[in-house]
């Protein structure tokens, strides 16, 4: 296994930012020389459209762009290449899923369970769908620690609940939510679920057929990949029953005057051309992934992130927001008396790149009564020296600010 | 710390921030203005009492970084007691310099102890939030 300081060289960012501490990875990730590469070797020598051309950049193009929904089906722990579908992000495959697949089966009365670590992606598109049907939004509760409380999970689930939807990973606390204990509990009141990997396809095991996930989602960009580009994975006959949300070229078998017959999944739901050279750089990023030994660089980050804690948490004043059993390499804090994004810019000007705020997730700041928060969120190119960095500017700051 | 830090957060900021100008909550203010900025959760309340096109009474209260507290601070501490079109000015005058790129531009100390937020666009927000709030406030009134 890579030492974090080895995997950072493969990173270009650092080369032209040698001094930046990057602890933003919750929002997005730097991308590594193989993707950047990869794509870039893609426009200059392969580049052709897919599913159409009768040339052969257009064939090469098809087969390296389906070789990578193979790529991702292994890579989830799935075994047909048609359950993945691409799409924009994260968020638009939740928008398809909550479109496509739900909206058409609520009523009202009917539920949608979520839990109160959502962020807003998957979140709103649930709201919205619950307005237009008169379906209602129900939410797991925290406890203090931040964990969800799985006696009120058993407790909510009924015959009106219509889909679980939830985060493997918590993008504020880092909370890790036990998906195939909650799977399989919802599977017992005959309730799909949908599972928000955003946070977690990056290094944690993912096996969506074990589990027995109905739905799971991720952003390219949070994976080492290129932005622009989200995956939703999903049981074949549920994509089978689903009708497209959007419609054009390339998602249709037949079309005539008054009527069209869709293609079937997964390019029913991928309309237009898409974005090639984005999923030729995911393909790259699941290289990436897939080169390094996942349960040691888990451990690794695991390692890092106690080491951090630990030296924060002998700063005065310095308490971490939520205390989860099972946590991600991801954390918030709050400092006595300093407002997030004061730390924020304090930390910038160190050249230490956090997030301070809402984290899109106004409902769980509102459930944890803080308006702000300042987070760190770690990626394999972090290092120890980094962390030194983190807790030596919070010292400097409380001084100044005192 | 570098000195570009330094100055945007000066002592007559961290004094704002620390020991904010008639910061009280006041249910029976004639206007009650909220300046919310929905990216960073930053809210503050302004509690007014109009009377013959002036300010008569001013206060705020709530929640938000140290820039954005100073300088809604600053904003009741320069709006108390102003007529209504002399305080619009005040407002325009200061946002404007905020936008322009002269060096020093004429302004009282107080709100020229925000000029440095021009090196901190991120930061341009937190010093405008409560100044355009008013300022909407005043251009219906």
């Amino acid at each position: 296994m890579l030492a974090p300081e080895q995997i950072r060289r493969e990173f270009p960012l650092f080369q032209h930012h040698p001094e930046l501490v990057y602890l933003d990875n919750a929002a997005t990730t730097q991308k590594p020389s193989n993707v950047i590469e990869g794509i870039r070797g893609f426009y200059e020598k392969d580049y052709g459209t897919v599913h159409r051309g009768l040339y052969d950049l257009a064939g090469s193009a098809s087969a390296r762009y389906e070789a990578v929904r193979q790529k991702v089906v292994t890579y989830v722990g799935m075994k047909d290449a048609r359950q993945v579908v691409f799409t924009s992000g994260a968020t638009a495959a939740i928008n398809l899923v909550a479109h496509s697949y739900l909206m058409p089966r609520l009523k009202k009365g009917d539920e949608i369970l979520i839990s109160a670590l959502e962020h807003h992606a998957n979140w709103i598109p649930w709201q919205q769908i619950g307005h237009k049907t008169g379906a209602q939004l129900r939410i797991i509760p925290l406890d203090k620690a931040g964990n969800l409380s799985f006696s009120a999970f058993r407790q909510m689930l009924n015959a009106q609940t219509k889909l679980l939807a939830i985060t493997h990973i918590s993008n504020v606390l880092g909370t890790i939510n036990p998906v195939p204990d909650m799977v399989e509990l919802a599977h017992q009141h005959g309730v799909p679920v949908l599972v928000d990997g955003a946070q977690s396809a990056a290094h944690y095991p993912i096996h969506l057929d074990d589990w027995g996930v109905d739905f799971f989602v991720f952003s390219a960009h949070k994976l080492y990949g290129p932005t622009g580009l989200g995956v939703l994975c999903a049981k074949f006959q549920h994509l089978q029953e689903m009708q497209p949300l959007f419609t054009g070229g390339a998602m249709v078998r037949a079309v005539s005057l008054e009527q069209t017959t869709f293609a079937a999944p997964p390019q029913r739901f991928e309309a237009g051309t898409p974005p090639i050279a984005a999923v030729i750089g995911l393909g790259h990023a699941l290289d990436f992934l897939n080169g390094i030994d996942k349960a040691m660089a888990l451990a690794q980050l695991n390692d890092l992130n106690q080491y951090a804690l630990e030296l924060l948490s002998k700063i005065n004043g310095w308490q971490r927001v939520g205390q989860p059993h099972q946590s991600s390499a991801l954390f918030s804090f709050v400092l006595d008396g300093i407002h997030p994004h004061d730390i924020a810019t304090f930390l910038a000007a160190a050249n230490i790149a956090v997030r301070a705020g809402h984290h899109c997730a106004q409902p769980l700041m509102r459930e944890l009564d803080l308006p702000a928060t300042t987070r760190v969120s770690l990626a394999l190119y972090n290092t120890r020296q980094d962390m030194d960095r983190l807790a030596e500017a919070l010292k400097e700051l409380i001084k100044f600010w005192s | 710390m570098s000195e570009k830090l330094k100055q945007l957060y000066q002592e007559l900021i961290l004094q704002h921030h620390r020991h904010p100008v008639h910061f009280e909550k006041r249910e029976d203010a004639g206007a009650v203005i909220e300046a919310y900025n929905p990216i960073c959760g930053d809210r503050f309340q302004l509690y007014l009492d109009m009377a013959d096109e002036k300010i008569a009474r001013i206060s705020f209260y709530g929640y938000g970084c140290a820039i954005s507290k100073a300088a809604t601070s600053v904003l009741v501490s320069q709006m108390d007691g102003q007529g209504v079109i002399q305080a619009a000015q005040t407002i325009e005058r200061f946002l404007h310099a905020l936008q322009s790129t002269e060096e020093n531009p004429i302004l009282e100390n107080e709100l020229a102890a925000f000029l440095p937020a021009r090196q901190f666009p991120e930061r341009m927000q937190c010093v405008t939030l409560s100044w355009e709030a008013l300022k909407t406030f005043l251009a219906g009134y």
